[in-house]
């Protein structure tokens, strides 16, 4: 049977993490402005802030991280 | 709520168009089924939880369970994550990886014998289509109901999205959306929880209001309740649920135990699957907790809830700023989207690797077997789709999925168990074995109308591990070669074996004045014994609080 030769596993890493980052961070700032957080009443806009927040901190690293990775596997 | 829409659409496009762009990287079957075996342990600990929760199996149906019957539904987490995912991760995922396998029923293949694998595949393709066909029913209907998005045109959206990316990106692809899905869940929905205990006055508010003044039964605060619960007695929760039936999910379940084929080293599978064990823990408050904080709300508000499955939507409709709302509906989406992805990625595996490669085509070349996945895929959420009108509207559909199940987990669970543990268990002991366990669980459900799933479970399991027992003594054991690096004593003996070399060499060592062995250990805050005793800790401490 002939094979294929597959992906590098590194390289496999490096993409999923810049996908997820960038999703997640782009739908964190969709959310951040879309969300009128003035007219929110305060619990709610804690909640708010805390959650869309650690979704784009989540989303940045990831993409910060992913593109470090690829950037790296470039230079290999 | 125009923005709250705009939030979905986008969601959606994203998740699509990462999915392709990801799938530019796969190559062979060995990427497309296993994901080039790259995942590291925190992917494995996403991807398995936004697994195990979706539509059915979390929000809207086990929340509605919560609203109805209150903390017992809270053991489908805190039970799970003890009994099932430690003890699989520890026990049965190193089995699983020295075999060599893509799917769980290859490993069965192994150790018994092509009758059972055959049987268990085909038992658990038709749980799969089926179970997709009801995620994509659910999630049509929800949308359509509080958002009055049309049906037809949301399922085959949604179909349209998780198709593409797990069509064309196989395991790797599923991962990552499950891992995107796994934050957004967590992040996303969690506030809820905490809006809603201020609102209440906190857990101790709850129950004041729900047993002083309304007279609820304290039953409903228990996750162990007595043995005249009609839902879910104690002593059966504790046997059932699990000793059987969340070890046999854990263990059992193609989509769980892929995810975990495809990490980067066994230690990450291992550590991967013992840790999401947190999620599943804290998932009880993203979807039980608040259920039973809901009614409050509703009678504060006057909000009327029909049927129990419509009460997480209207609670989050009616409490829910705009955009706090969508990326709410996101989560939501994400659960169902994140079960619809691994349950079709595992489909096309078993379809490819059980059934066609061992029946139909064998020894063909690598591509074809990875274009045979994308094609078999593809015939999955075809059949599916075609599945979604009739799905929950004849019974019989969702009747076959409960009986396969109630069919499945008992006897697979005995015969895993003495697969793994006793090495004289033999092929014709487990095939009569699992087939009279099967046969005495249909018979207990339908012909003793016995309804508590858990029991049914447990007996059928004990039947099937007696009477594997009984037939493998009767018979010839297995030849020594068929069980090596497969069952438990064989790698303990070659465990006691490596012991002794190592011992060996470092007295060498001295002598001879060689080089220093490098032993690569993982750091302390990743040993798989310290986030186990942490975790089983916690779980003590919830059944104190709560039990």
């Amino acid at each position: 049977m002939e094979e294929k030769k597959g992906a590098n596993p590194k390289l496999i890493v490096a993409v999923q993490m810049l996908s997820i980052g960038v999703i997640l961070l782009i739908l964190g700032l969709i959310v951040f402005f879309l969300s009128p957080i003035r007219t929110m009443a305060s619990y709610f806009r804690i909640s708010s802030i805390i959650s869309d927040g650690s979704i784009i901190l989540v989303g940045l690293g990831f993409t910060i991280g992913g593109f470090i990775r690829l950037k790296r596997l470039k230079k290999a | 709520m125009h923005a709250d829409f705009f939030i979905i659409v986008v969601y959606l496009a994203l998740m699509f168009g990462a999915g392709i762009f990801f799938s530019r990287n796969i190559k062979n079957t060995a990427d497309y089924f296993l994901a080039a075996r790259s995942a590291p342990w925190f992917w494995i600990m996403g991807a398995v939880w936004a697994t195990n929760i979706g539509f059915l199996h979390g929000y809207l149906a086990h929340g509605g369970a919560a609203y109805e019957w209150g903390l017992i539904q809270a053991n489908f987490e805190w039970f799970q994550g003890p009994f099932g995912y430690v003890l699989t991760g520890i026990f049965f995922i190193a089995f699983y990886w020295r075999a060599g396998i893509y799917t769980v029923p290859q490993f069965l293949e192994k150790r018994y014998g092509t009758g059972i694998r055959t049987i268990y595949s085909l038992a658990w393709l038709i749980i799969f289509v089926v179970t997709i066909a009801a995620e994509l029913y659910l999630g049509g209907m929800f949308l359509k109901n509080f958002l009055h998005i049309p049906f037809w045109p949301t399922v085959f959206v949604l179909t349209g999205v998780v198709g593409t990316y797990t069509l064309l990106g196989g395991l790797g692809a599923a991962i990552m959306m499950e891992f995107v899905q796994f934050v957004i869940m967590m992040l996303g929905t969690m506030p809820l929880l905490f809006i809603l205990l201020h609102l209440v006055g906190g857990f101790g508010g709850i129950k004041n209001i729900l047993i002083s003044q309304w007279g609820v039964s304290a039953q409903y605060f228990t996750v162990l309740p007595d043995i005249h619960h009609p839902y879910g007695p104690g002593p059966w929760i504790i046997l059932g649920q699990c000793m059987v039936v969340t070890i046999g999910w854990c263990a059992g379940h193609q989509s769980m135990v892929q995810r975990n084929l495809g990490a980067r080293s066994l230690y990450d599978s291992k550590l991967g699957y013992v840790v999401a064990a947190i999620p599943k823990t804290l998932g009880a408050f993203l979807y039980v907790v608040p259920m039973i904080a809901a009614p409050i709300i509703f009678a504060r508000y006057g909000i009327f809830v029909e049927k129990a499955d419509a009460a997480y939507g209207k609670l989050i409709l009616n409490l829910l700023p705009t955009g706090m709302l969508g990326l709410f509906i996101a989560g939501l989406l994400s659960a169902g989207l994140s079960s619809i992805g691994s349950v079709l990625n595992s489909s096309s595996t078993m379809l490819i690797k059980d059934i066609y490669e061992k029946f139909l085509a064998k020894r063909k070349s690598d591509h074809h077997y990875f274009i045979a996945g994308r094609v078999a895929t593809f015939a999955v959420i075809v059949t599916s789709l075609l599945l979604v009108p009739v799905v929950l509207k004849v019974p019989l559909i969702m009747w076959l999925e409960q009986t396969l199940l109630a069919m499945a987990l008992g006897p697979f669970m005995g015969v895993l168990v003495l697969a793994i543990f006793w090495r004289r268990a033999n092929t014709p002991g487990s095939l009569v074995g699992f087939i009279t366990g099967a046969v005495f669980a249909i018979t207990l459900q339908q012909g003793f109308g016995v309804k508590i799933f858990f029991q049914i479970s447990w007996w059928s399991f004990v039947v099937t591990l007696l009477v594997t027992i009984f037939v493998s003594l009767l018979t010839k054991p297995p030849k020594k070669e068929k069980v090596e690096g497969i069952t438990w004593e064989s790698d303990f003996e070659s465990m006691v074996g490596a012991i002794v070399e190592e011992r060996a060499e470092t007295k060498a060592m001295r002598v001879t004045e060689m080089a220093p062995r490098k032993i690569t250990r993982p750091p302390w805050y990743l040993n798989l014994k310290y986030w186990a005793t942490a975790i089983l800790l916690v779980q003590v401490l919830l059944l104190f609080f709560f039990g």
